[in-house]
């Protein structure tokens, strides 16, 4: 195999799995707060591309225009979803704050089928689907604006985390009653976690919505996204970043290696094999938190 | 009881029942007054209830699904038995909780930001971080580096000086000499009385420790089954020949200035 293949295979591999991490660093910010892997994050996600499309096409606003409303709309329906949902269950076990996420992600898959049906929609953000050329090497421009949006989004939120919300949220996430103690509002930090979450949904969503269409798929891309964020650590946004290029560079590589001796369909298994292995030998991933013990 | 009729006591429980979980009643009608400037201990064993009484005030008691089921309890006049934890920080009431309790994972100078009232603006926010650090040295040292990682007597002190930038009227600690070598916690509470002092902060002292507490204080209750079995001031009850028994170590005939003499001396020692 010539050299450049391979640069092209790892290049293009990165940009995806730097879109895997706009979407893990949905998953990051709401395990930051509440300690919980969010299993509802695919579902924010193909509900923030559907209100993006429908406030486009069935509405017939600008692009420009739909995707900060929808922004808007996900930041309110974050809040809701803790206000309504999660508040109740404050202080619980975190089994069943997970539970509820996945219950939540089941049902916005019900409510967006029932709104807008099964059949595929196109995000048209009308970026050219002619290649760009590096030298020899093609680049496709969607992911590279993709790529762009989640680097965008990580340097924001590494600025957001020095501020005082921002380190009132970490302090949420480290001791709930230590929070209440001095006043934090632990329900509102939540909540803005949420509201945070569902606004990087929407950016995910319509990147994703434009590469593979606006459609239940979507929310499928929570395995993906879920394996980079565990790899990164769950809550280093640092982490979502760096584990999205090491695992958009082994599928990409690695399929192309494997997919000759297998048939095919080697993606799945190596992303399943990172998911697992990272589990078994190193369950606070790269980038991940450890539990502090003083000696 | 002696009522201090001239001024309105800071803080004042009236029979306050709690109950967790609808069924378990952790304190039966306890009642304590905490006068303005004052330094109030709270002494009991374990179990006794003085927690509970802390967080029926602090409203830290709805995380644990414990309600006040009777009694009232009034701070600044305002009756606040219902009211929302933060709001009551907000009022001008802070409770360190037990165990200590810092936000590992951020710096000592984060956790002083991260309990920044609402719209405290950044020069209040350094002018009283820079004090809390006059407080304790200690911790100016080592404000850059994990919570997670300071000692014990460290963490202590950063989880009282997260509590005073919420800039509290009322500052209540439970066990803050837990787990610490006495050195350690005739430093902390005599800067405690250093503020109460210079502040006039009124502070609310829960211990089991009750001969340090009662070296600071100026009135103390002794809980146990989750009642108030006694009350006075620091001096009768260290003279109480119960407590001398029960709570400071001394037995019959033995001389308190003994006993006092013999912690000191360990004190050095350690």
């Amino acid at each position: 195999m010539d050299l450049v293949f391979l640069a092209e295979l790892a290049i293009n591999g990165a940009l995806t799995g730097l879109l895997y991490s706009l979407f893990a660093i949905g998953l990051v910010l709401i395990y930051k707060a509440s300690s919980v892997p969010n299993l509802a994050q695919g579902g924010l996600t193909m509900v923030g591309a559907y209100v993006v499309v429908a406030l486009a096409s069935d509405v017939g606003l600008p692009l420009w225009l739909a995707i900060p409303l929808g922004a808007v709309f996900m930041f309110a329906l974050g809040f809701g979803i803790e206000r309504v949902a999660l508040r109740r269950l404050a202080g619980r076990p975190v089994v069943m704050i997970l539970m509820l996420t996945l219950g939540l992600d089941i049902f916005l898959r019900g409510v967006t089928l029932a709104i807008w049906g099964g059949t595929s929609r196109s995000m048209d953000l009308g970026v050219s689907y002619e290649p760009l050329f590096l030298g020899d090497i093609f680049i496709s421009r969607i992911h590279l604006v993709g790529a762009g949006v989640a680097i965008g989004l990580f340097v924001a939120f590494m600025i957001f985390f020095r501020s005082r919300s921002g380190i009132k949220l970490r302090a949420i996430a480290d001791d709930y009653m230590a929070s209440w103690s001095v006043g934090i509002s632990v329900e509102r930090g939540v909540g803005l976690s949420w509201a945070l979450a569902s606004v990087v949904a929407v950016a995910a969503g319509v990147i994703w919505g434009e590469i593979q269409g606006v459609d239940q798929a979507l929310s499928l891309l929570l395995l993906k996204g879920l394996t980079v964020a565990v790899l990164g650590g769950l809550d280093s946004i640092l982490g979502a970043v760096v584990a999205g290029i090491i695992l958009g560079i082994i599928e990409n590589v690695g399929s192309d290696f494997l997919d000759p001796l297998v048939g095919g369909g080697s993606r799945e298994l190596i992303v399943a094999a990172v998911l697992i292995l990272t589990v078994m030998i190193r369950p606070h991933g790269l980038f991940g938190r450890h539990d502090i013990e003083r000696v | 009881m002696q009522e201090k009729v001239e001024v309105q006591p800071i803080l004042s429980m009236n029979s306050v029942e709690v109950l967790y979980d609808n069924v378990m009643m952790a304190i039966k009608g306890v009642s304590v007054q905490v006068p303005k400037g004052e330094m109030i201990a709270l002494l009991g064993s374990n179990g006794a209830g003085k927690s509970t009484t802390l967080k029926a005030i602090s409203g830290l008691l709805k995380a644990e699904r414990g309600r006040v089921s009777r009694g009232e309890i009034k701070f600044e006049g305002t009756d606040i038995t219902g009211m929302l934890a933060q709001n009551r920080v907000e009022m001008g009431i802070c409770h360190v909780i037990e165990g200590r309790r810092v936000f590992e994972h951020l710096t000592p100078d984060e956790n002083l930001t991260a309990a920044a009232p609402k719209g405290m603006s950044r020069s209040v926010l350094n002018a009283e971080k820079e004090k809390i650090y006059n407080y304790f040295p200690r911790l100016a040292e080592r404000r850059n580096s994990l919570a997670g990682y300071l000692s014990g007597g460290e963490q202590q002190m950063l989880a009282i000086g997260r509590a005073l930038v919420t800039q509290p009227s009322l500052l209540m600690l439970d066990e803050p000499s837990l787990g610490l070598a006495p050195f350690l916690v005739a430093e902390i509470f005599g800067i405690l009385q250093k503020i109460n002092q210079e502040e006039g902060m009124s502070v609310l002292l829960v211990e089991q420790n009750a001969l340090a507490a009662l070296e600071i204080v100026s009135e103390g209750y002794l809980i146990e089954n989750g009642r108030v079995v006694m009350n006075g001031t620091a001096e009768a009850l260290k003279s109480n020949s119960d407590i001398q028994e029960f709570y400071l170590g001394g037995g019959e005939g033995t001389d308190f200035h003994n006993v006092k003499h013999y912690s000191r001396r360990k004190r050095w020692l350690s």
